[in-house]
Parts: C-alpha cells; sequence; structure tokens
C-alpha cells in the first residue's frame, strides 16, 4: 500500500530517500548523545557509590578543567607536554627512518632488526618511562627518549614497508632519463616514504602522548604528567580528573582533527592510499 | 646513503663483464655467505644489543650493566622472591584479561550486529581507548585500597576496550554476501555460525586477546607500582625507591621475558592458526 501512495504522489523516490537519510542521521546522533549521557550517568553513580571525595561529581572535574584552561596553566602545560612529543618523535625519525630503509633494502638487516623491534613493541610503557628516568634523570629529556623509544618501532616498520613499496620502474625510468641519484632521491623516494612516516605518527600518537605522560608522572617537572602527580599528591582528585579530561580531549582533536586532516592532504595525490587507509 | 635503488637494476654500468645476480651471489665466498644468513644476522643483532648495553652502562652511571643485571637476578631468585611475586601478579592478570575477554567479546558482537547499540557504545570504547592506564590504577588505589582488587580492575579497565574494538572489527568485516547468500540457500543457523562467523571472528578475538595481555599487563604493573602490595611492580618499585636500579632492571628482565615468551609461545600461534582461513596460500 505504501508502495501504491508513493508513485502516486508522483514519484520523489529521490526526495523521500534523503528525508529517510536524514531521519536515520538524527536517530544515530541521539543514540550517541544517549552513549554520552550514560557515560555520565555512571559516572555520577560511581561518585555517589565511592563519596564525592574519592570520585569527584561531574560538575565539580568540569568546574575544575574550566578553571585550568582559564588561569592558562593548560596552555603552558600543554605546550611543555605536546613540544616533548614532537621532539620525541623527530629523534624517532632520526633513528627509525635509516633503521626502516635498511630493512626494506637488505634481508640481512631485516633480520638483524626483526626480534629487536617486535620485542620493543611488547615492552609495557611504564619500563619505558622509568627507564628514561634512569637514564636522564628528572628532566626534559626523559619524557622525549620515553616518546622516541616508542615510536622508533612504528616507523622503522612503516618506512620498511614504504621502501618495499616503492615503485621500481619509475626509478628505472628516472635513471634512463638521466636523473642524478639525488634527484631520484628528492624526488622518488622521498615522497613516497613521507607518507608512510606519516602513517606511522599517527599510529603511534596515542600510544606517544600517554607514554610522554607516565613519564612526567614519574618524573617530570613540567607538563600534563607532572601536574596530574602534583595534583594526586596533594590528593585533589576533582583536578587530577580535571586534567586528564582535558588530556584525553586534546587528544581525540589532534588525532581526529589535524592529523587525519593533514594526512588526507599529504595522500591526496594517490588515491587509492587515502581509500585504503 | 649514495646507493639507491636503481643500482641493482642497471648492471654494465662498470667495465666488468655483465654477470647475473645469481652469477655474483654464486661468485661470492662461503664465509661471506655464511655471514649472509639470516641465523648469522639474528646472532649479530644479539652482540649488537649486548655491546650496546655496555657502552651505554659506561656511558652513563646510573644504568647498570649487564653483569649486574644478572647478579642481581640470581640474588632475588636465592632471595625465593621471584616465584611468590610472579604469582601473586599472575592471578591478579589474569583474572583481569579474562574478565576483559569475555566482556569485551560481548560488547564487541554486539557493537557488530547492531547500528544503534555501536552509535551507543562508540564514545565510551573511544574514551576508554584514551584514558591513561596510570590514571585508573591511581583511582582503583583509592577505591579499593591495597588488596588484589585494584589491579584486577586496573587490568580489566585498560585491556577492555582494546578487546570491544578487536571483535567489533572481525563482526563487521563477515562477509554480508557469504551471509546473504548462505540465509537463502537455507543453510542452518547452526552451520552458518558454525562455518561463516565463528572463523570470522576467532582471528579477531585471539587479536584482541593479544592487546588485552599486552595493554593488561602494563596496567597490572602500574596498579602494584602505586598499590604497594606485593607482586612484581610493587617489588621493581622497592628497587626503584632504594636507589638500585640493578635489582629494577633485573625485575624488567623478567617481566618483559615473560611477556615476550607468552607472546611469541601462546599468541603468535594462536593469531596464526585463528587467521589460517585467510592468510593461508
Amino acid at each position: 500500500m505504501t508502495l501504491l501512495s508513493t508513485s502516486q504522489r508522483s514519484g520523489d523516490p529521490e526526495r523521500e530517500a534523503l528525508q529517510a537519510a536524514r531521519h536515520r542521521r538524527w536517530k544515530r546522533l541521539a543514540v550517541l548523545a544517549l552513549g554520552w549521557l550514560a557515560m555520565l550517568a555512571v559516572w555520577e553513580y560511581a561518585s555517589w557509590w565511592f563519596g564525592s571525595r574519592l570520585m569527584p561529581r561531574p560538575y565539580a572535574v568540569l568546574m575544575a578543567a574550566y578553571q585550568i584552561v582559564a588561569d592558562g596553566s593548560f596552555f603552558t602545560d600543554f605546550t611543555a607536554s605536546v613540544l616533548k612529543t614532537f621532539a620525541g618523535f623527530a629523534v624517532a625519525i632520526v633513528i627509525g627512518a635509516p633503521i626502516g630503509y635498511l630493512m626494506g633494502r637488505h634481508a640481512f638487516w631485516r633480520a638483524f632488526f626483526q626480534d629487536g623491534i617486535t620485542v620493543a613493541g611488547t615492552i609495557p610503557a611504564i619500563v619505558y618511562a622509568v627507564m628514561s628516568l634512569i637514564i636522564f634523570g628528572l628532566s626534559n629529556l626523559g619524557p622525549t627518549l620515553a616518546v622516541a623509544l616508542v615510536s622508533i618501532p612504528y616507523i622503522a616498520l612503516n618506512v620498511a614497508e614504504g621502501i618495499r613499496g616503492v615503485d621500481r620502474s619509475l626509478i628505472e625510468m628516472s635513471e634512463a632519463f638521466g636523473r642524478s641519484p639525488r634527484q631520484i632521491r628528492q624526488e622518488v623516494l622521498i615522497p613516497t616514504l613521507v607518507p608512510y612516516v606519516f602513517v606511522a605518527i599517527r599510529m603511534c600518537f596515542a600510544v606517544a602522548w600517554k607514554v610522554e605522560a607516565l613519564t612526567e608522572v614519574f618524573g617530570g617537572r613540567s607538563g600534563v604528567g607532572f601536574q596530574i602527580r602534583t595534583e594526586y599528591q596533594l590528593f585533589d582528585i576533582s583536578a587530577v580528573l580535571a586534567w586528564t579530561l582535558l588530556f584525553i580531549a586534546f587528544m581525540l582533536v589532534i588525532e581526529r582533527l589535524v592529523l587525519a586532516k593533514s594526512e588526507a592532504h599529504l595522500l591526496a595525490w594517490r588515491p587509492q592510499e587515502r581509500n585504503a587507509l | 646513503m649514495s646507493t639507491t635503488l636503481g643500482d641493482a637494476v642497471r648492471p654494465g654500468r662498470s667495465a666488468r663483464p655483465r654477470r647475473s645476480t645469481t652469477e655474483l651471489a654464486q661468485q661470492a665466498p662461503r664465509w661471506q655467505k655464511l655471514f649472509a644468513t639470516e641465523l648469522a644476522a639474528r646472532i649479530a643483532a644479539v652482540l649488537a644489543f649486548a655491546v650496546f648495553w655496555v657502552v651505554l652502562s659506561a656511558v652513563f652511571a646510573r644504568v647498570p650493566g649487564p653483569i649486574a643485571v644478572v647478579a642481581n637476578l640470581i640474588d632475588e631468585f636465592a632471595r625465593g622472591e621471584v616465584f611468590g611475586n610472579f604469582g601473586v601478579t599472575l592471578y591478579r592478570f589474569g583474572i583481569g584479561v579474562v574478565l576483559a575477554l569475555v566482556a569485551g567479546t560481548a560488547v564487541g558482537v554486539l557493537m557488530g550486529l547492531s547500528q544503534l547499540s555501536r552509535a551507543f557504545l562508540e564514545s565510551p570504547v573511544l574514551v576508554g581507548l584514551s584514558m591513561p592506564a596510570i590514571i585508573w590504577s591511581f583511582l582503583t588505589v583509592m577505591w579499593f585500597g591495597f588488596g588484589d582488587l585494584s589491579p584486577i580492575v586496573t587490568t580489566f579497565l585498560t585491556a577492555v576496550p582494546f578487546v570491544v574494538l578487536n571483535v567489533f572489527q572481525g563482526v563487521r568485516g563477515i562477509s554480508r554476501d557469504l551471509r546473504d547468500m548462505s540465509a537463502s540457500y537455507g543453510v542452518p543457523f547452526t552451520r552458518q555460525v558454525r562455518e561463516l562467523v565463528l572463523p570470522a571472528v576467532t582471528g579477531f578475538v585471539a587479536t584482541g586477546a593479544r592487546y588485552a595481555v599486552l595493554m593488561g599487563w602494563n596496567g597490572v604493573l602500574l596498579a602494584e607500582w602505586f598499590g604497594g602490595s606485593g607482586g612484581v611492580g610493587y617489588r621493581a618499585r622497592y628497587w626503584y625507591d632504594a636507589n638500585q636500579f640493578a635489582g629494577f632492571a633485573a625485575w624488567v628482565v623478567l617481566f618483559i621475558a615473560f611477556i615476550v615468551a607468552l607472546d611469541r609461545l601462546v599468541f603468535d600461534p594462536l593469531v596464526t592458526r585463528a587467521f589460517r582461513w585467510r592468510d593461508a596460500r
């Protein structure tokens, strides 16, 4: 019967489909919001169960987070943490990219590094954090080293993958047309590798960001983790949770917006890659 | 970096007669071939690591050398601290991981099968994935005190989102066409489950279990580090606080060996076996 009525209304199947799609989208959004509400409800329940001293209520945490943003410590400490993270990435690229290059080119080096890299991937974050502290003591170098150690396996593996994926006929062609090795490196190899390095960074950003904070908790002098530890020692749990909240929000924003956008931008020249990722 | 990929494909630049790569390989002396094998590379890697460690301990006074670490490891065995603490940790870790697997698989299947439950559970899983394990360990230590419960809950909470994510991907990856086809050809439900759903999901459950183990191990160590009620993490902290980094490193060697052995001996074969329908050639 419905079929009849739609055809009688002389056919806007397109509009109806659009309407149905919009309806579905609204429903999805509503359920999504419900998910957040449910999380808040669980939180409220937990703070009632454990008492608001051990588990502050969402409202108190939000106010504390607002305080942190308003008095400017959000900006200084997050900048400190971000700088350390990216310094760690830089170190990881400097060390990991040549390892990946060797692994991609020679079977010998692949066998040489393979075991170490798989083991490095299974080591728990706490080991990296404490090891970096033992080496560098209380300084900004500790978190940087921890981030580098965590990221090197990802970067090496991705660069090795990228080297193996380089189009050999492109290189042959550039040689046939008499390009110098330097030109080939700059125009063929590096553009092929950049996206792989970038994917590696995006893949390990979440892990690295957590390890960075963890190292600061154990012994940092600035940054998010340092603030979390200080507030924990003062037993100000709502401030601990406020910093955590900002930490998670920041991570999701960087991951979803900044990295995803710039990756799409970097990979725009090879649509098949973009679709595959 | 003067060699490019092109050198291999452009012989004949030199004055020597052109040879195929197999000929070149056959020409190499015996010892050279011996050094180029995979086994030689692995042995070289172990040696290089040992040298690196020794150099590191020579440069940084606070880094213990291999000999000191092995000596501490033997001492710790002699004191009888190893098995008791490992047993305590394994007990907590095991309960947490098994609970995470059960709950995570259930939630993941639910998310894969129904659109609405997916939209509902998406954000909690996302938040769970981004929550640092240390916050869980702080909170659970405050909530449950210095007992077994806080490491168990920390393990569970850090591991569960990763299981959910993997199982969800597995369920979503079940081929729609195969499902439709088996429905239209009247394949009995039990056979559908046995031959379509289970093989598709077990591999992802195995991968999820692997992540659960890696993440949960970090969680249990953190909770014991701050909880102070025995276990591997507690013992490692004991040495760290005493500024005896060789003792700390001995425990690090122990629990890295444990997790690597678990990964290699249990999960690698398990994941390969569970995915054999997909990766077989």
